[in-house]
């Protein structure tokens, strides 16, 4: 009777532990904390549809380990206090998520990965910012002060006529540090920075925001400014007779669609540094591109469409490589796992260059300079 | 307590003491959107004496409400008796001008913000038990004083003021004295309250303060009831919860769905859903309730 009534407790103990393992999921939810309403919606867009992109790629492949991947958008709406919340909510369970954008909303929702120890790809912010999160986030970029000095210092290097430089500057996040990078670079070969104009964030009128800079006697001149903004200035300077197009630079977040739609023709001969060149030719890129042309009435990709892109197909490679499950029991011991594969990751293949990652951040990604022409960008050279 | 419960109240409490800030002031009619401005003067400056002095989180919170105070007595000398549109122009002004200062002072983390503020108490859990009981306390203390204010000589000559001034004026109620009265205690509440928002987060940009703020602000006032603090507690948390359990599909008409609630409120039900004669109605049955137990 003993060993009868031992054999149906352990029976049942094994059952219950049995019945409390749950099952792995039937797909992989990514989560994307993403601006998808508000006033950078249109950002949020393509960034939501770079990530939709991958997924869809990756699932007629097959799926990761054989499960569809499906991209969960959850809109922050640029509200810290919407963000914060949803990422309260989605520390429970997930694996790992996409975001937030942007920086507002990661300074407030981040701390709460942080705190879970879940891995959040913000790959649409600068390394100033991802670096407060490590190791549960990685940078998309490297340091500013590294990558934009050389860059701005090989823009200045093409004229041998560039001896003070004045920039345009709005302080917003990032971009008075970036600013200072630029600064630095043209420092260091010996061109004299004039005093900065600061462009406020409403600005409605440009005119005498580019008379203060004129009136400095610049031979080249910066921009961190929004995008139309950048534009509406370049309009301004060319009505008050500024002629050398090349001598003006325009950095990468005004890289965007509302640039060339504001500024179109008087943008030309302009230059402009980004992180991807819409003329490198491969497959996968070939294919984004053209899929993003039918998807958005013939535009080009903006500089941020596909870092999400290269987000998701990063953390299939982390599923994959590390023999991740997607079992809840070992959710905290996985999510480690993708954010340690992540920091150092070598040899990545993102959808236009490979690069390595050494914790957390990127160390070999080139960055370009080109020249606008009819609201296309024309290859100058690659800053390594 | 799981950690969306705790996102959801302490933003939902943060949300009502800055509706019940711009509540206070209205009650004279004035708008007073320095609240929003002193939010951030005074979170910064606590974020700046705990990352940058190291004072205990205590006596930066304290100084929150102190410098908030001190602005809000400050400019009441000069707007306590203004008319409404003054206000608001010296409310938007400010919020300008404490955004420009914030942004060009490296010492606060300038346009980048400040990072990585540290947990109260040590350890996440008791940080958060730590701000959800200061604002529990800050809660019940605000809505206790609001409710005695009502209740006073204070709030039916604040009643007096709103309808008329000069009626107000002419039965001798101090229209100045009252209104830097109420400017003062407003900014010290948006002071302390801001101190708690940033310490939520544990970080403080200056996006965590914008006109969004007081658009959400003046939601809950109008849309939950301007002539009773009843309101914004309504509808506080109906604002803010509500949007959260919407499917994904309408979350983006969100927006929408705001709008157009405010403007048929506005239309159909100017003074808001907590009208003052409901709260006057429902106290009477309460005490009467009251009245028949005994």
């Amino acid at each position: 009777m003993k060993k009868i009534l031992g054999f149906l407790i352990a029976a049942a103990l094994l059952l219950s532990v049995v019945g409390c393992q749950q099952p792995a999921p039937k797909e992989w939810d990514i989560p994307f904390l993403n601006s998808l309403t508000g006033a950078i919606a249109s950002i949020g867009e393509y960034l939501e549809w770079g990530a939709e992109r991958a997924a869809k790629e990756i699932n007629d492949a097959g799926g990761i380990k054989g499960k569809p991947v499906k991209i969960v958008p959850v809109d922050t709406a640029l509200d810290p206090q919407k963000g914060s919340t949803e990422m309260a909510r989605l520390v429970k369970n997930t694996l790992v998520a996409l975001g937030p954008v942007p920086e507002p909303v990661i300074m407030a929702a981040m701390p709460i990965a942080v705190e879970a120890g879940m891995p959040s790809i913000t790959a649409s912010t600068s390394l100033e910012y991802a670096q407060k999160f490590f190791p549960w986030t990685v940078s998309w970029l490297p340091s500013t002060q590294d990558r934009l000095a050389p860059l701005v210092a090989a823009w200045a290097k093409q004229f041998g006529d560039m001896k003070q430089v004045v920039q345009f500057v709005e302080n917003y996040g990032p971009w008075p540090g970036m600013a200072d990078a630029h600064a630095a670079g043209l420092a260091g070969l010996g061109i004299k920075m004039l005093d900065k104009v600061e462009v406020p964030s409403d600005a409605v009128t440009f005119g005498p925001l580019v008379v203060k800079a004129l009136s400095e006697k610049p031979d080249g001149i910066v921009f961190a400014c929004k995008p139309a903004s950048a534009a509406k200035l370049i309009k301004e300077l060319k009505s008050r007779g500024w002629k050398k197009m090349d001598h003006l630079l325009l950095f990468s977040s005004a890289d965007a669609p509302d640039l060339y739609t504001t500024g179109g023709k008087d943008l030309d001969g302009a230059q402009i540094y980004n992180y991807i060149n819409p003329d490198i030719d491969n497959p996968r890129w070939d294919a984004f591109k053209k899929a993003y042309g039918d998807a958005h009435g013939g535009q080009e990709p903006p500089s941020l469409s596909t870092n999400y892109y290269d987000a998701v197909y990063m953390i299939k490679d982390a599923i994959e490589k590390t023999g991740v499950t997607g079992l809840p029991g070992k959710l905290k011991q996985e999510r480690k796992m993708i954010a340690d594969y992540m920091a150092n990751v070598q040899g990545f293949h993102g959808i236009m260059f490979d690069w390595d990652m050494k914790d957390g951040v990127p160390t070999n990604k080139p960055s370009f300079i080109f020249k606008i022409q009819d609201a296309k960008k024309v290859l100058v050279q690659e800053v390594k | 307590m799981p950690l969306e419960l705790y996102y959801f109240l302490s933003i939902t409490a943060v949300n009502i003491l800055l509706s019940w800030a711009l509540y206070l002031p209205y009650r004279v009619a004035h708008l007073h959107f320095i609240t929003v401005a002193n939010m951030a003067i005074s979170g910064y400056a606590a974020a700046w004496l705990v990352m940058s002095l190291h004072v205990p989180f205590g006596w930066a919170l304290l100084a929150g409400f102190v410098l908030g105070g001190l602005i809000g007595w400050l400019v009441s000398l000069f707007i306590g008796d203004a008319p409404t549109f003054a206000v608001v122009i010296v409310g938007f002004t400010f919020i300008f001008i404490a955004r420009t200062v914030i942004e060009n002072t490296p010492a606060v983390g300038g346009s980048m913000g400040i990072f990585g503020l540290p947990n109260i108490g040590g350890s996440p859990e008791t940080h958060r038990a730590t701000i959800m009981a200061i604002l529990a306390a800050m809660l019940l203390l605000v809505g206790f004083l609001l409710h005695r204010f009502e209740h006073s000589r204070l709030g039916r000559a604040a009643s007096a003021i709103f309808v008329d001034k000069d009626l107000a004026a002419s039965l001798g109620v101090d229209i100045r004295g009252l209104g830097r009265l109420l400017q003062t205690v407003s900014c010290t509440i948006a002071g302390g309250t801001g101190v708690l928002y940033g310490f939520i987060y544990k970080s403080f940009h200056l996006d965590f303060f914008t006109f969004g703020l007081v658009g959400i602000a003046m939601t809950i006032i109008f849309v939950g009831g301007y002539s009773t603090p009843w309101g914004t507690v309504v509808l506080a948390p109906i604002l803010y919860g509500v949007p959260l359990l919407f499917p994904p599909a309408i979350q983006e008409w969100r927006i929408v769905i705001y709008g157009a609630a405010l403007v048929l409120v506005l239309v159909l039900k100017p003074e808001g859903f907590v009208t003052r004669r409901f709260v006057v109605s429902v106290e009477s049955f309460l005490s009467g309730a009251t009245r028949k137990k005994r």
